[in-house]
């Protein structure tokens, strides 16, 4: 049968091939579409709001793509809020370092120049570059599991950049742990387009590697099964340098743009948790943690996905979004990786939503966790008990009626 | 057999279905108390999918079961071992780093008074039930230490510590030495004299026919007969498996043996932290072109083991020379060998093998991928041509490039990752035990490939478990025995008596 069948039937259409991604886009235009709903500010300022969204998601996808590339060739990159912060300070320092010397004896570091400011970007990217290839070593040469080579970079890097900041701001005579970058030149990267064609260039670099080059193919490869890819003659240990060195580089130059955007690098209070985001993003947009599955495009519109849905919650609660940001996230998180494994499941086997004991103990946790939701954003303490009760005797009826079904069938 | 007894084990018409696929067809048949049961099939003939059924690791499917005569539905394998059913299965299920005895009452350990562990009662316990089954092992070593063959046992003590008295045994002796082999049979006399019930799954007829009181075998998810030992013959069994005649396989007239192509001297392994020092010690041959060399050993002898020292894939450094076309050569890295026109299947296919993930097409260009475009950039028509001729001339069976690799079945993955590496234009084709998991009519297509293969002038080195499969397609044979080479047969001196006695004639060559 098969034989006779030569011509390429099987080739999946392009529908079913970015189902991921188109989803994703139904999603975001979804998201808007409620958000439109319940408030006016995106038709009374789209321009302001539409640069807002399209610098934060680009800010954020910068590095996101870097981790996305990590985590289909097989690893995990948990360092990048931690390298943002450092290549960031990285870049104020050789800034202050190399300006020229004020009336009052201080650097004077408003005005460094176009060149001062190259040789600082590239110092800033270098340490990219430098933070990858410790991890390809820490991972490859003394066979540390990228999980924990990286957790090293990310508590260390971090607390490494506080103290170098003060070091060398102590030697410049005013100690401080924040270093500013004030320098005109630099601060033009504050401009809002600046970070979006910095990520969409990048977009396209990443998706023409990992679609386009054979490197691309061998980091599928190493992703889906590192033993058989080194038996196919492929060097894993050069891929893994090259995948972790992207992850960190990206993490760079978004540590330059965000450094120009608050106009200083502060350790204390910067990039902190973003490696998370950067990992869900790149769950939301498809890649499997398991390696050797994801897009770029899926990672562009899971950062893009993310970033709606965040604002959306700002703008509906009208309250500071980034004390919601985490509740977002990890429930985006949930809701995509859940989704995906369902539809990889199918219909092959009636799985139980709520399996014995700890079935029975999960529907008070669920019913409590939508009560407070629903309390937090209501602000109405009745609202949040009446959704708990009714979610408490819903799911509770979805236990029983599960329990039943099983006892008929044995 | 009184025909009036309940059955233990009664199958009545069950089904299971998988999306697409169809695992087992309306199978009904008895199992009555005491017997050796065998079942017999090629692969994908639906037995471990009715072993899963029969010992709970499969809850859902259609039709009813019947053990002692009361219907049951295991909804895991507890369930089922709470009724007397175990399953010792090919790939042994042991925690490695806990003791033996620990693993024999894992789940259920044994409490003191104080509801702490009982270590010293479980140790006895398991040294009773160890000792029952000649195995001498220590019940404190961890599991992980222990030979493959007193794992196995400590896997049967686990099940007569859960008093079970239908025992089913997938492939038990595929892993085993020949003395192992016998302290099995032995064993399983024990078992049958304490009245318990035995399925017993295996491909080797010889076996089937020393144990067996009945033979059932299956076809593509049926059932075809159910047979008494008495009445029937291995041949018939063969033929009722396959379904169909296997065609005698003429293989051997004027194959064209060639000059020297690949030497090997004095190769060495070490096997660090190991009492036995070396994986593989001085061995040398030579391999001619057009010439399919077959190595036959036991598990454990090194056969994998020097195929990944030739392949530049071992992870110690071996030591002695090779020499490709009388020029030395030392890979350190599997693409130094790949470039240098030696190809290798690996053995375990869906660990070492193929991209599960991954669609024919990228499976088969996989490591070909530079020649198709220049730059490091891929050129997807290029990539299309190659793999389409690849499919054409290996006969690969698939809907299409663009299905994915985990749809074919065995035998199919096999010659996809075979094409993937004749992309390559090998000078050495290294094969390690390329029909593991193969079923019979595509073995026979993948003998006749090497044939073609060698008559092109590639030069073939063939490991395999299984002797007929050897002396069927080699010019010669070696036989490794714990990691040296204790023997070299051509084909017309070769039979399976004298490589199984070279193969473990390891006692008389240690020095």
């Amino acid at each position: 049968m098969a034989n006779a069948k030569r011509t390429d039937s099987t080739s999946p259409g392009w529908a079913t091939r970015y189902r991921n991604e188109l989803g994703l886009v139904l999603a975001v235009i979804a998201v808007i579409g409620v958000t439109l709903l319940f408030n006016r500010d995106y038709l009374m300022q789209p321009g302001r709001n539409f640069q807002d969204i399209v610098q934060q998601t680009a800010l954020l996808g910068i590095f996101s793509l870097g981790a996305a590339i990590v985590i289909i060739s097989g690893g995990i990159d948990l360092s990048s809020g931690s390298v943002i912060v450092f290549s960031g300070s990285t870049c104020g320092l050789v800034m202050l370092l190399l300006a020229p010397v004020g009336d009052n004896g201080q650097p004077d570091a408003t005005d460094v120049g176009i060149g001062v400011v190259a040789i600082a970007i590239g110092a800033a990217i270098l340490v990219g570059l430098i933070v990858g290839t410790f991890h390809t070593w820490l991972i490859t040469g003394v066979k540390l599991p990228p999980f924990v080579a990286t957790l090293a970079s990310l508590v260390g890097l971090r607390s490494l950049a506080k103290i170098l900041n003060q070091a060398v701001t102590a030697e410049l005579g005013n100690q401080v742990t924040k270093v500013r970058a004030e320098d005109l030149h630099f601060l033009k990267l504050r401009e809002w387009w600046v970070a979006p064609v910095v990520f969409l260039v990048l977009g396209i670099l990443c998706w023409f590697l990992m679609n386009r080059t054979v490197i691309g193919r061998h980091l599928y490869a190493l992703g889906g099964n590192e033993d058989a890819a080194r038996l196919s003659g492929i060097r894993t240990d050069l891929l893994k340098w090259l995948a972790y060195s992207i992850g960190a580089v990206t993490a760079s130059i978004a540590g330059i743009l965000y450094t120009a955007k608050i106009t200083a690098a502060d350790p204390s209070t910067m990039a902190v948790g973003y490696e998370l985001s950067a990992i869900a993003a790149s769950v939301v947009g498809g890649c499997s943690l398991q390696g050797g599955i994801g897009s770029i495009p899926g990672v562009m519109l899971g950062v893009l996905f993310l970033r709606i849905v965040m604002d959306a919650v700002a703008k509906i609660v009208q309250a500071g979004s980034d004390d919601y940001q985490g509740l977002i996230v990890g429930f985006l998180v949930v809701l995509a990786v859940a989704f995906n494994e369902m539809r990889r499941q199918n219909s092959g086997t009636r799985k139980e939503m709520f399996p014995g004991v700890l079935g029975f103990c999960t529907v008070p946790i669920l019913a409590l966790l939508m009560g407070i939701i629903v309390f937090v954003f209501s602000k109405q303490i009745s609202f949040g008990l009446a959704t708990g009760i009714v979610a408490l005797l819903g799911l509770l009826a979805w236990k029983l009626w599960e329990v039943f079904r099983i006892k008929r069938t044995v | 057999m009184n025909a009036n007894e309940t059955p233990m084990i009664s199958i009545q018409s069950v089904t299971k279905r998988y999306p697409g696929v169809v695992a087992l067809e309306d199978v009904s048949f008895d199992i009555m108390p005491g017997e050796l049961h065998s079942i017999c099939g090629e692969n994908g003939a639906g037995k471990s999918t009715l072993m899963k059924i029969l010992s709970g690791v499969i809850p859902d499917y259609e039709g009813q079961l019947l053990i002692r005569g009361t219907p049951v539905r295991f909804r895991n394998t507890r369930s089922a071992e709470a009724a007397g059913v175990s399953i010792i299965h090919q790939e042994l299920n042991l925690v490695e780093q806990l003791s033996a005895s620990a693993n024999v009452f894992l789940g259920r350990e044994l409490r003191s008074g104080l509801g702490l562990l009982d270590q010293r009662r479980m140790n006895a316990e398991t040294r009773k039930l160890l000792q029952e089954l000649e195995c001498d092992v220590d019940p404190q070593s961890p599991a992980g230490s222990l030979r493959v063959g007193d794992q196995q046992l400590l896997e049967i003590a686990k099940a007569l510590s859960l008093n079970t008295d239908i025992l089913i045994m997938d492939e038990p002796t595929s892993a085993l030495t020949e003395s192992e082999v016998e302290r099995l049979y032995r064993v399983i006399e024990r078992l049958r004299q304490r009245g318990v019930t035995i399925l017993y799954i295996s491909h080797k007829m010889d076996e089937v026919f020393r144990l067996s009181d009945r033979i059932t075998v299956l076809r593509d998810g049926r059932h075809v007969e159910t047979l008494n030992r008495a009445d029937t013959s291995p041949r018939e069994i063969t033929h009722l498996m396959v379904g169909r005649e296997i065609d005698a396989m003429n293989l051997q007239d004027a194959r064209e043996i060639g000059d020297v192509v690949l030497e090997v001297r004095q190769l060495s392994r070490p096997w660090p932290g190991h009492a036995r020092a070396w994986r593989l010690r001085d061995i040398s041959f030579k391999l001619r072109r057009g010439e399919i060399l077959g190595i036959a050993g036991l598990m454990g002898a090194g056969r994998t083991e020097l195929l990944e020292c030739l392949f530049g894939a071992s992870t110690e450094a071996c030591q002695g020379q090779v020499y490709l076309e009388d020029r030395p050569v030392r890979f350190r890295h599997p693409s130094d060998a790949k470039n240098a026109g030696i190809a290798m299947v690996t053995e375990d296919r869906k660990r070492l093998g193929i991209f599960a993930q991954m669609t024919v097409r990228e499976n088969i260009s996989m490591c070909n991928l530079q020649r198709t475009g220049v730059a490091g950039i891929l050129r997807a028509g290029q990539e299309r041509t190659m793999v389409q001729d690849s499919i054409q001339r290996l006969g690969v069976k698939t809907a299409g490039m663009e299905a994915a690799i985990t749809s074919l079945s065995g035998g199919n993955q096999q010659k996809t990752i075979i094409g993937r590496w004749l992309l390559t234009n090998p000078k050495v084709l290294l094969l390690d035990d390329p029909t593991r998991g193969v079923d019979v009519g595509a073995k026979a297509e993948l003998y006749r490939l090497m044939d073609t293969l060698c008559r092109e002038g590639i030069s073939i080195i063939l490991t395999s478990s299984e002797l007929p499969e050897l002396l069927t397609v080699s010019d010669r044979i070696l036989v490794l025995a714990e990691g040296r080479l204790t023997a070299e047969f051509s084909r017309q001196e070769a039979t399976e008596q004298k490589i199984m006695e070279a193969a473990t004639a390891t006692a008389a060559h240690t020095d």
